[in-house]
C-alpha cells in the first residue's frame, strides 16, 4: 500500500509538486501572519496566473524537444505595443488585444520556421529573436514606460468576477485547454512522440517541421496573452518588464516533472510548479535581505527545488 | 603474376588459433585459424555478417576471443589489447575513416604518434616522416591541408599513409578501394605489392574479386563464423571464390507461396536518390520484390526515396497510382506506402513510450473524432494488433521493454492498419531470433497475397532467395543485375553483388 504509493508518485512526478506547494502553503500559513489570509492566497495565485500561463506555451514547447528562449521579450514587447495599438475610438479595447497578440502570435511562426526549415537549432534561433526584439523596441518606444488605457486591459488586471481575479479565471480557461490539447488531441500525442525520437517520428508519417511552427506559435500566442496581463496588473509597460519570466517559465515546467530533454511531461505539473516558484519568492520576500541576497537566495532555492522535484531520471 | 615464392613458409607475424567469439550469447566466430605471414598478400573473404569485422578487431587487439588464442612471432600474447597490437606493429586501415576533418594531413598522420622532443611534438620530425609515407602513397596536397577539404578517396591514402608512418610489420587493409578512383585504386595496388616485397604481412579484405586475384597469393574464406577455406590462390578462378562464401543448408524457417502476380503499381525509370544512381524498376501488386547487395550500396537511399524520406528524382515514375515521386513521407503514407527503417532504436520506435502508443502512433490522426483522440478505438486498434502479431506484453509497457524481435514485430505491426499497397522492409529481421524471422516471413508472404507489393531490402542473402519473386541487386548505387523467379540463387545474387559478369541460367 505504503509502496505503491511512492511507486505512483514516482511515475508522476508533478503530483510530487503538487504535495509540496501544499506543504509549504500549510507551514507558512500557521508560521507566518498573514500568509494564510484569503487576499494573501488570492494575490499569490494572480502572480502565479502570468507564470502559469507563459509557461503552458513552454511546456508544450519543452516536452517536443525544444526552448522558446524568447517568452521574455515577446511579454514585453506585447506590454509596450498593446497601448500604442489600442486604437482610442475602441470602447471595448478588443482590437489592441487583437492586434497584439497577432503579432506576439507572428514572433512564434518565425521561431518555429527557423526551427523547422532553416533547421536554426530552437536556442540559438529564439534567443537570437529575443535579442532582435529588445533592440527593436529600444527603436520604437525608448526607454520611457507606456501607460495602458485599455478598457478591456483593465478590466483583465483587476476584475474579480465570481470572487476570483479576472487573471486566474483566464490562468484556469489556458490549463484547461493546454491539458486537452496535450492529453486529449492526436497533436498533443506526436508532440511528445517528437519530442522523444524525431527521426522515428518523421519516419512514422508525423509532420514534424508543421507541428514545430504550431508549437511556438502557441508559445508565442500565450507568451502575448501573459504580457497582456501582466500589463493590466501593473497598469505600465517598460523594457525589461517580460524579462524575469523567462526563467521562471522554464523553472516552472520543470519543477513540474516534465523532462528537459523532451518526450516526457505534462502541464499539470507546471501548474504547482509556477503556484511553487512565486510562493518561494514571496517568502524570501518576507526575510529582511538586500536585492542581491534575496536573488541569489532565489536562484538555489530553485536549485534546491529542482534537486528535490525535477531531478533527471538516469536513462 | 603474383607468384608466391616457393621456398619455406617464413612464420607468421600475427596469428589466431582457434578463436571464438560472440555477441549476447551470438556466436560471431566458431574456432576461427589465420596466419599472417611476412612477404604475403592475404586475402579474406566473407558476406555480410560472415564475422569478417570481428576477426579484424581481435587481430588489431580491439576485442579479446572469448577462446582460442592470438600468436605472435611464435609466442602467445595473454591479454592482445591495442596496445599490444601497436607494439607488435599491427596496423589498420578501417573502412570507417578515423581522420580528424579539422586537422591538417600531416597532424592526422602523426596522430597519436607525434615524435616529440622535450615534451613538446617535434614538428620538424614529424613532417620529416610525414613527408616519407606521403610521397609513398602518392599524396601531392599541401601537407597542411585540413582533412575537411578533402575528397572521400583522398582521405583513404591519408588514412592509409598514417598506418605506414607508423612502420608496421603487419598491415590490414578494410576494403581499402571502396571510395578509391580507378588512379589510386592502381597506386595502392603498386604500394601493397611493394610493401609485400619489403617483407610486411599484409591482409586484404576485399569485396572485388579482381583485385583480390590480381594483388593475394593467398586466400582464407569466412562462412557464418567458421573457416571454408584456407588455401593458396593460385589457379583458383572467380566463381570458385564465390561458391565458397556461399551455400548453406536452406533452413526450414521459409513458408511455400506460389507467385500471383497482379497489376503493376510501381514502374521507374532512371530513379536517382542519395547514392542509388539511375535505377530502373518495376513491380506488381502481390510480388516480394528483393533488394540485395552488399551493405551500403545505395539500397537503403532507393527505399528511403521510394519514402519521401531523402530527395528523389527520376525521368519517369508511375507509383501507386501517382505520376510523381513523394515529396515527403507524409504524401507516401497518403499513397499507401509504408517503411520500416533498419535501425529500430533510432528510426523506428519511440523507445521510453508505450507499446501501445508505438502501434498506434501512425493512426492516431485517422481515428480521432473531431480534435479528440477516440481512446476507445485506439485501444481497439492496439489489442487487435498485438493478438494478431502475437505481441507479448501488457500494452502500456514501455517498448524498450520488449526483445528485439517483439520490437520488431511492433515497428512492422503499426503499418499494417492503414493497409500498405506498398510496404519497404530495411533489413527487418537483423537481430530477431529465429521465431519471429518465421512469423515475419510468413506475414510478408500472406501480406503479398493480400495484393501488397512488398520490396524486402535484406543483407540476409537466403531470405532474398527463399521469399522473393525477383530480386534486384545493388552495386555501387546501381543495379547490377535482376534475377527472375527461378533463377534466385546465392551464387547469382553474390555474383551480382561484386560486379561478375552475369551467367546464363541453367
Amino acid at each position: 500500500m505504503n509502496r505503491s504509493l511512492v511507486t505512483r508518485v514516482a511515475a508522476h512526478p508533478w503530483v510530487l509538486t503538487l504535495v509540496l506547494v501544499a506543504l509549504v502553503w500549510i507551514v507558512a500559513g500557521f508560521t507566518l501572519r498573514g500568509f494564510g489570509s484569503w487576499g494573501h492566497l488570492r494575490y499569490l495565485l494572480e502572480l502565479s496566473a502570468v507564470i502559469g500561463i507563459v509557461a503552458a506555451g513552454q511546456t508544450l514547447v519543452v516536452i517536443a524537444g525544444g526552448i522558446d528562449l524568447s517568452v521574455g521579450a515577446v511579454m514585453t514587447v506585447s506590454a509596450i505595443l498593446l497601448p500604442l495599438l489600442s486604437p482610442a475610438d475602441d470602447p471595448t479595447g478588443l482590437a489592441g488585444i487583437g492586434a497584439t497578440l497577432a503579432i506576439a502570435t507572428g514572433i512564434g511562426i518565425l521561431n518555429g520556421a527557423g526551427a523547422a526549415y532553416l533547421r536554426v537549432p530552437p536556442i540559438i534561433m529564439t534567443l537570437a529573436m529575443a535579442t532582435f526584439l529588445q533592440g527593436l523596441l529600444i527603436i520604437v518606444a525608448g526607454g520611457s514606460a507606456v501607460s495602458v488605457s485599455n478598457p478591456a486591459v483593465i478590466w483583465l488586471g483587476s476584475a474579480r468576477p465570481l470572487g476570483l481575479p479576472a487573471g486566474v479565471i483566464l490562468w484556469i480557461l489556458v490549463s484547461a485547454a493546454t491539458l486537452y490539447a496535450l492529453h486529449r488531441t492526436p497533436f498533443g500525442a506526436r508532440l511528445m512522440a517528437i519530442g522523444a525520437n524525431p527521426i522515428a517520428s518523421r519516419l512514422s508519417g508525423l509532420a514534424v517541421d508543421r507541428a514545430s511552427v504550431r508549437l511556438y506559435s502557441a508559445s508565442g500566442f500565450l507568451a502575448g496573452v501573459a504580457g497582456i496581463l501582466l500589463l493590466g496588473m501593473n497598469r505600465q509597460g517598460y523594457a525589461g518588464i517580460g524579462d524575469p519570466y523567462l526563467l521562471s517559465s522554464i523553472a516552472a515546467v520543470v519543477l513540474g516533472g516534465t523532462s528537459i530533454l523532451g518526450g516526457r511531461g505534462t502541464y499539470a505539473g507546471t501548474v504547482p510548479g509556477a503556484i511553487l516558484l512565486v510562493t518561494s519568492t514571496a517568502l524570501i520576500t518576507v526575510v529582511n535581505a538586500s536585492p542581491g541576497w534575496r536573488s541569489i537566495m532565489f536562484g538555489s532555492l530553485i536549485l534546491a527545488l529542482l534537486l528535490v522535484s525535477g531531478r533527471e531520471a538516469r536513462r | 603474376m603474383s607468384a608466391e615464392p616457393s621456398m619455406p613458409l617464413n612464420e607468421a607475424t600475427v596469428e589466431a588459433r582457434g578463436v571464438h567469439r560472440g555477441f549476447f550469447g551470438n556466436p560471431v566466430l566458431k574456432g576461427v585459424d589465420i596466419a599472417l605471414r611476412p612477404g604475403r598478400v592475404h586475402a579474406l573473404l566473407g558476406e555480410n555478417g560472415a564475422g569478417k569485422s570481428t576477426l579484424i578487431n581481435l587481430l588489431s587487439g580491439a576485442l579479446l576471443p572469448h577462446a582460442g588464442e592470438v600468436i605472435v612471432d611464435g609466442g602467445s600474447v595473454s591479454r592482445f589489447s591495442p596496445e599490444a597490437a601497436r607494439r607488435a606493429g599491427i596496423a589498420v586501415v578501417q573502412q570507417e575513416l578515423s581522420l580528424v576533418s579539422e586537422l591538417s594531413i600531416a597532424e592526422n598522420i602523426g596522430l597519436g604518434a607525434y615524435p616529440r622532443r622535450f615534451g613538446l611534438v617535434d614538428y620538424g620530425a614529424l613532417a620529416e616522416g610525414v613527408e616519407q609515407v606521403c610521397r609513398l602513397v602518392g599524396i601531392q596536397e599541401n601537407r597542411g591541408t585540413p582533412i575537411s577539404a578533402l575528397p572521400l578517396g583522398r582521405r583513404q591514402m591519408v588514412e592509409i599513409a598514417k598506418a605506414l608512418f607508423r612502420r608496421p610489420r603487419v598491415l590490414i587493409l578494410d576494403e581499402p578501394t571502396s571510395s578509391l578512383s580507378a588512379h589510386e585504386a592502381g597506386v595502392l595496388a603498386d604500394l601493397v605489392l611493394r610493401l609485400r616485397d619489403e617483407g610486411l604481412a599484409v591482409l586484404y579484405i576485399s569485396h572485388r574479386l579482381n583485385e583480390v586475384l590480381a594483388l593475394c597469393s593467398h586466400v582464407t574464406v569466412l562462412k557464418d563464423g567458421v573457416v571454408t577455406a584456407d588455401r593458396s590462390l593460385a589457379g583458383v578462378s572467380p566463381d570458385e571464390l564465390v561458391r565458397l562464401m556461399v551455400g548453406r543448408d536452406a533452413e526450414h524457417l521459409f513458408p511455400s507461396w506460389s507467385p500471383v502476380a497482379g497489376k503493376e503499381i510501381v514502374r521507374l525509370e532512371g530513379f536517382c536518390a542519395g547514392s542509388a544512381r539511375d535505377v530502373s524498376f518495376h513491380a506488381r501488386r502481390g510480388e516480394v520484390v528483393g533488394v540485395g547487395g552488399l551493405v551500403g550500396q545505395g539500397q537503403e537511399d532507393f527505399l528511403q526515396g521510394l519514402y519521401g524520406a531523402v530527395a528523389a528524382r527520376a525521368e519517369a515514375v508511375s507509383i501507386a497510382g501517382s505520376a510523381s515521386l513523394p515529396k515527403s513521407v507524409e504524401a507516401a503514407n497518403a499513397l499507401g506506402i509504408a517503411y520500416v527503417p533498419a535501425d529500430r532504436k533510432r528510426e523506428s520506435l519511440v523507445l521510453t513510450h508505450s507499446i501501445a502508443i508505438n502501434l498506434a502512433l501512425p493512426s492516431i490522426g485517422r481515428l480521432a473524432r473531431g480534435w479528440s483522440r477516440s481512446r476507445h478505438a485506439e485501444a481497439e486498434l492496439v489489442s487487435d494488433l498485438s493478438a494478431r502479431l502475437a505481441i507479448k506484453g501488457d500494452p502500456a509497457r514501455p517498448v524498450q521493454a520488449l526483445s528485439g524481435g517483439n520490437q520488431q514485430k511492433v515497428a512492422l505491426a503499426k503499418w499494417l492498419p492503414l493497409k500498405p499497397a506498398i510496404l519497404l522492409l530495411n533489413d527487418p529481421t537483423r537481430g530477431v531470433d529465429l521465431d519471429t524471422k518465421r512469423e515475419i516471413y510468413r506475414m510478408l508472404r500472406a501480406l503479398a497475397a493480400d495484393g501488397t507489393l512488398v520490396v524486402l531490402m535484406s543483407s540476409d542473402t537466403p531470405e532474398l532467395v527463399h521469399l522473393c519473386d525477383r530480386v534486384y541487386v545493388f552495386r555501387e548505387g546501381r543495379v547490377s543485375g535482376v534475377l527472375a523467379h527461378g533463377t534466385i540463387s546465392e551464387e547469382a545474387i553474390v555474383g551480382a553483388a561484386l560486379g561478375l559478369p552475369e551467367r546464363k541460367a541453367a
